[in-house]
């Protein structure tokens, strides 16, 4: 090679490029050491939880259990208040499993206060539920309704529920 | 030297992942490149140990700064090797004013200055052949060298390359042809030996 020039011959560019491919061909056969990977893991397990877990990082599980504190008390809310007139009414042995909770015709401290109640199965037509209030379809007005009534001892219907 | 794929979503998916902790994500890029930066830092450094030194240095880095890695300005790989080249010339104390623009401006002069001898000159490659480009590649000047690993033997783009110097595109097209020539020069003497053997 000319030392004043300044670029390759073309001869020169593939006899070159040959000999970089050897040394290519010899650094191929080294790599990072095998024992490298768990130390920088382990360094990894060290610097992640601190640097990744946000500032707050406890806020957003505090705040879906208080979600789900608050929406549980207010479904659950009324299911107490059937289940105190259960409690209020003695037990009827025409039942099988829980068949559901009472609707009180009457305010509940009254129904509370009643002494001598007692739970009496019965059938009524369907279009009675009307006059309580609940939602009757024009189709089946005409069908029977089986139901428990709870009376006071004086026979006033105090609360009902529904079993079919 | 193999470098991953340019196609950068699955790459930068995963740094997503490594970012939010997920040790697997991190595994899974140090795989991805590990082989590529020891190689570049071997070739930096000449030690096969500051190369272990400076690729574990390198994704300690990259755990701890990932943050600087911009994917606008280019691939993971480019910037790792950016990373790695860094690393390793001050791990073996690299001339770092080789490659300033200002005194470089010509780059025609090839001052005895900006040789590095301070890189270890011991054996690192087993093949006799690929040693003694290796050793060739030493001898250069740290601003030629610097493009040929970056260029050559990590297959970086031209803009890559520039990226990672620090220098424009220009510069680094001027500088390989040149530093193509200079390892020529300095691998000729084996190039008649062999001859002459034959």
């Amino acid at each position: 090679m000319n030392p004043d020039e300044s670029k390759l011959e073309p001869g020169q560019e593939t006899l070159l490029d040959l000999r970089l491919d050897e040394l290519k061909r010899g650094l191929a056969g080294h790599g990072a050491p095998a024992a490298m990977e768990s130390a920088l893991v382990a360094r990894f397990r060290e610097t992640r939880p601190a640097a990744s877990r946000p500032r707050f990082w406890w806020m957003p599980p505090i705040a879906l259990a208080a979600t789900i504190a608050v929406t549980s008390w207010m479904i659950r809310g009324p299911v107490p208040r059937s289940q105190d007139l259960l409690a209020l009414a003695p037990p009827t042995s025409t039942l099988e499993g829980d068949p559901g909770p009472f609707l009180a015709l009457q305010p509940l401290d009254r129904i509370a206060a009643e002494p001598g109640k007692r739970v009496v199965a019965t059938e009524f037509p369907r279009a009675l539920l009307a006059d309580w209030g609940l939602p009757v379809s024009p189709d089946r007005a005409g069908e029977p309704v089986r139901a428990e009534m709870l009376y006071s001892a004086d026979g006033e219907p105090l609360a009902v529920r529904i079993l079919n | 030297m193999t470098m991953p794929p340019k196609d950068l979503q699955p790459e930068l998916a995963l740094l997503a992942r490594m970012k939010q902790g997920d040790e697997d994500a991190f595994v899974e890029l140090y795989r991805r490149h590990k082989d590529a930066v020891y190689r570049l830092a071997l070739l930096y450094s000449g030690s096969t140990a500051h190369a272990a030194d400076a690729t574990q240095e390198t994704f300690v880095f990259f755990m701890t700064r990932s943050n600087q890695y911009d994917p606008l300005r280019g691939t993971l790989a480019a910037w790792l090797c950016g990373v790695a080249r860094n690393i390793a010339r001050k791990l073996v104390g690299g001339k770092e004013d080789a490659t300033d623009p200002e005194s470089l401006a010509d780059d025609t002069a090839l001052h005895d200055s900006h040789v590095d001898r301070d890189t270890p000159l011991d054996r690192v490659l087993r093949a006799e052949a690929a040693e003694q480009v290796r050793l060739a590649l030493t001898s250069l000047a740290p601003h030629y060298r610097d493009i040929l690993i970056l260029c050559e033997l990590s297959e970086l783009s031209y803009a890559e390359a520039a990226q990672v110097a620090g220098i424009n595109i220009g510069t680094v097209r001027s500088r390989l042809s040149r530093a193509r020539v200079e390892l020529a020069q300095r691998l000729a003497p084996y190039e008649t030996g062999a001859k002459e053997a034959v």
